[in-house]
Parts: C-alpha cells; sequence; structure tokens
C-alpha cells in the first residue's frame, strides 16, 4: 500500500455537439497517506468519476499531477485497483478464476494464485461461489467479488466508483459493513466515489465534498471502528457528520 | 379430453428430456405422411413425384453402389476445407476491424462492396482462372463463410464494454494478452452466430457451385439426375442436403452456443 498525491488536477474536454471546451474537472489537490479510506462525494455531473478515472489512467490528465508512492501515473496498471460500478467481471471465466486474473497477469503459477485466490474469496464469504460463473451470482455477490478480484491484486490503491450503487438498500448496507472489515484487516489505501452522503461518511477517514468540478472541502471522519449501521443510525456523532456534507453538497 | 391431451404432451416432454434425438425426428412424420398421402392419393404421376419409399429404395441402391458414400464425402470435405479457411482469415480480420479504427476506415467499404458480389457471382470468372476444381469450389464456400463471420466478429469485438478492458488493465494485462483474454472470449458468442450463419450460407453455395462446376457431390448428383430425368434423385440429393446440415448444425454448432455464451449468460436462452 502506498500514498496518494494529486497535485492541481484538472480535465477539460471538447465537446463537438456543443462546440466549446467544457471543465469537467478544476484545479483539485488532495494527499492521501497510506492506508487512509478517502470519500469523495457529490452531485451528479460534478467531476468525481473524471477524477477516478484519471487517477486510474484511463483518461489522460488536461492539468496537474497524480502521483502514486511518488511516481507519476502514466496509463492504467496493476498498482491501481478498480471496482466498477457495473462489476465489470469477465462472464467467460469462474469466480475463482476472475479473482485469480490478477495474480496470474503477474505470471504467478496456477496453485499458487488459486490459493491467494480462495484466501480472498474467503475473506468476502464467497468460498462457496468459486466455480460458479457471475451470470449466476446476484448482484451483491457480484460486487463482492469485484472487491476481492482487485484486492488479491495487492494494489497500492484501491478505487472504487460507486460500487455499490446498483445494489439494493439491505444488501448495500451489508457490503459497506464488510468493507469496513475488509479495510481493518488489509488497510488498503481507498478512494471511494459516491453520491451517497451516509455511505461516503460511514466507510471513511476523510471526506472530500466535490462540484462543478472543484473541491469545496475536506471533512475528517473521527468515528470509532469497527462501524455498523445499528450503532452508527445511534450515533449523535454520525448524524451530526452527516448532516454537515448533506448541507454542503445541497449548497453545492 | 383436454386431460386427455394434457397427459399426452406430458408424456412426450418427458420422453423427449430423456431422449432428445426423438424431438429431432416427431416433427418430421406429419410431413412425410402428407407426403405419402398425396402420392397415393395419385394426384400426380409417379415420374413427377415419387413417394418416400421410392427415395429410400434409391437411398440404399446409391449407398449399396458406393457412388452416395463418395459424393457425401467430398461434399463434406469442400465445407470442411471452406470452413477452416473461412475461420482462420475471417476472425483475425473481424478482431483486426473491431479493434482498429484505422482498419475500420480502411476495411469496411471494400468489405461492403465485395459482400454485394454474391458468392455465385463470381464463378464464371472462377471456372476461366481455376477450372472445374476444388480451388474453385472452396474459394466460393470461404467467400461465402468469411463475410458473416467478419461481420459478426466486428460486432462483437466492439459490443465488449469499455469496462471489461479497463478492468483486464487494471490487473496488469498487458495489450497483447487482453485479445486473448478479453477480446476474444468477449467476442466469443457473436463468432459463433457467424459461423453458424456462414456455414449455413457456405453449405448452400456449395451446392450452387457443385451444381454448377461440379465433378462429384451432393449438388452434381441432384444435377446428374436432372439430366437423367431421375426425380427420386432430386428429391433424395434434396433431403440429405436438409438432413446433413440439421446434423452439423446440432451436434457441432449449437453445442459450442450452449457451452459458451449462454453458459456465460451473454446471450438469452
Amino acid at each position: 500500500m502506498k500514498s496518494l498525491t494529486i497535485r492541481n488536477l484538472s480535465k477539460t474536454y471538447f465537446d463537438p455537439y456543443a462546440g466549446k471546451h467544457v471543465i469537467a474537472v478544476h484545479d483539485v489537490s488532495l494527499e492521501v497517506p497510506e492506508g487512509e479510506f478517502v470519500s469523495i462525494v457529490g452531485p451528479s455531473g460534478c467531476g468525481k468519476t473524471t477524477i477516478l478515472n484519471m487517477i486510474a489512467g484511463f483518461i489522460p490528465v488536461t492539468g496537474g499531477e497524480i502521483l502514486v508512492g511518488g511516481r507519476p501515473v502514466k496509463g492504467p496498471g496493476p498498482d491501481r485497483g478498480v471496482v466498477f460500478q457495473s462489476f465489470a467481471l469477465f462472464p467467460w471465466r469462474t469466480v475463482l478464476d476472475n479473482v485469480a486474473f490478477g495474480p496470474k497477469m503477474r505470471g504467478i503459477g496456477r496453485t499458487e494464485r488459486e490459493k491467494i485466490a480462495r484466501e480472498y474469496l474467503g475473506l468476502a464469504k464467497l468460498t462457496e461461489a468459486a466455480g460458479r460463473y457471475p451470470n449466476e451470482l446476484s448482484g451483491g455477490m457480484q460486487q463482492r467479488v469485484g472487491v476481492v478480484r482487485a484486492l488479491a491484486n495487492e494494489p497500492d490503491v484501491l478505487l472504487m466508483d460507486e460500487p455499490f450503487a446498483s445494489v439494493d438498500a439491505q444488501t448495500r448496507m451489508t457490503l459497506q459493513e464488510e468493507l469496513t472489515r475488509i479495510w481493518q484487516e488489509k488497510r488498503p489505501t481507498v478512494i471511494f466515489i459516491t453520491h451517497d452522503v451516509g455511505e461516503a461518511v460511514f466507510l471513511a477517514n476523510r471526506v472530500v465534498v466535490l462540484s462543478k468540478g472543484r473541491k469545496l472541502q475536506e471533512i475528517g471522519v473521527d468515528l470509532p471502528r469497527p462501524r455498523s449501521w445499528d450503532a452508527l443510525n445511534e450515533s449523535d456523532a454520525f448524524k451530526a457528520l452527516t448532516s454537515r456534507v448533506l448541507q454542503l453538497v445541497r449548497a453545492a | 379430453m383436454t386431460a386427455a391431451l394434457q397427459r399426452v404432451w406430458g408424456a412426450y416432454v418427458r420422453i423427449t428430456a430423456r431422449w432428445p434425438a426423438i424431438a429431432s425426428v416427431v416433427p418430421f412424420i406429419p410431413l412425410v405422411v402428407m407426403w405419402w398421402a398425396v402420392v397415393e392419393a395419385g394426384v400426380f404421376p409417379r415420374v413427377f413425384l415419387p413417394g418416400p419409399a421410392d427415395v429410400v429404395r434409391s437411398f440404399a441402391d446409391l449407398v449399396y453402389k458406393g457412388i452416395l458414400p463418395d459424393y457425401l464425402h467430398d461434399s463434406m470435405v469442400r465445407l470442411a476445407v471452406g470452413a477452416f479457411w473461412g475461420i482462420a482469415l475471417g476472425i483475425p480480420l473481424g478482431i483486426l476491424i473491431g479493434m482498429s479504427q484505422l482498419a475500420h476506415r480502411a476495411l469496411w467499404p471494400l468489405l461492403l462492396f465485395f459482400q454485394a458480389i454474391g458468392d455465385i457471382a463470381w464463378l464464371p470468372i472462377l471456372v476461366i482462372w481455376f477450372g472445374y476444381g476444388l480451388a474453385t469450389m472452396t474459394f466460393v464456400i470461404v467467400y461465402t463463410v468469411i463475410f458473416p463471420v467478419v461481420l459478426n466478429t466486428v460486432l462483437g469485438v466492439r459490443s465488449i464494454p469499455i469496462n471489461m478492458h479497463r478492468a483486464a488493465l487494471s490487473l496488469g494485462a498487458s495489450r497483447l494478452r487482453i485479445l486473448w483474454e478479453v477480446v476474444l472470449p468477449g467476442a466469443l458468442p457473436n463468432i459463433v452466430t457467424g459461423l453458424r450463419n456462414g456455414l449455413g450460407y457456405g453449405w448452400r453455395a456449395l451446392i450452387a457451385a457443385e451444381i454448377i462446376v461440379g465433378t462429384s457431390g451432393i449438388g452434381f448428383l441432384m444435377f446428374d439426375a436432372r439430366r437423367a430425368g431421375s426425380v427420386v434423385e432430386i428429391l433424395l440429393g434434396m433431403i440429405i442436403l436438409g438432413i446433413l446440415w440439421y446434423i452439423v448444425d446440432s451436434w457441432i454448432l449449437a453445442p459450442i452456443e450452449r457451452a459458451t455464451g449462454q453458459r456465460w449468460g451473454l446471450v438469452t436462452r
């Protein structure tokens, strides 16, 4: 695990239909120390997914720089694991082979990489599903696979792009609790993109509020861990934090 | 009455679940019975429309003489050779066009132009170039197979969600490995569809080619029978065409489709 540094990041698109340049991200700086969990929250179109795509190296930056462990980002790479909203599991591979994919690309032999994959599947309580194909699983289980597939490759930074937005509300709460548990166990550096204020606060050490491509504010979250919805729903500190973030997002 | 029908239907479903081959034979029974009835009613003279029994007799006769096995063998070899080259050229070409914007711009118009010149439209010039042989036949089949394979492969490659590529890149896959690990399996259901169409067209093109330029094969058998005025052999040829394609499709192509796209949930059953 390594730290992530974003300096004066900006992104401008040319919109061929409108015939003009659109500013998606403007002068965003962010310092994420090793092992920290940062949520980036904001309304649709605020540029949060654009930031994640730039960190992942999927799209080029227009200005500024991104450093992972001090090294500048040039295109996608295994040092930054990504969890997608659409899961993006490989439908032609079993759950086990999906999770073993990263280690396979690193040249790790079959027995060893399957051992790694099984260990991570166990972490997400997916041992039973190892031999099944993604389309045979529920959405919640598919995204569990998506999370451990990224983790099993031991990235320096884990990037999560609204990963729980397309599962039902009950499953989402379970997944959020599991994610905090797994995070405590493995302590990865995480950037978590969401528009859900409660989710952002529940998971993170720090919440960054984004609006119209600009960073509005950073809010520290020092709620005790392990966190559970049962406990936090009763917590005044949690309520105060979420309402503060919510006000910022709504005013944005 | 309804209850009895339901019982019969239930029994049929159970039996065909156990022996699927029965399900592929039963639909033909009414057809053959009707054919037999029309022939027996004497609506047409026997020489114009022989009955099922005559065709079976002719089948036995041609098998006994060794003509039918030889011709069948020739047709199948031609189809296999043509299919092999159609696949070997069509899939890489489709992947290239599907992945490269440049290749797409350069080759797509050519592809559509040559697709319009139907397979059989090539025969006059092919006969002059290659004569009446395997080369001509192979060209026609490859030509017919390759277009559905290429077009469907392009479609398959292009329909792979961009996040699949991104996921693989973020897990450390190189561009070359993505070709093998993402592009090929992702496009496979479409490739199989292309093959199924391509081989279906190729089979028809082969018969047409055999009728026009052939010296052996099922198409030639039918053409030769017309010269001899033997309707029974023409009918036999037609029936063999149908049965052979049914076998190729349901024993080779459909199982591939079931084991890939359907298993992965990429195509609906």
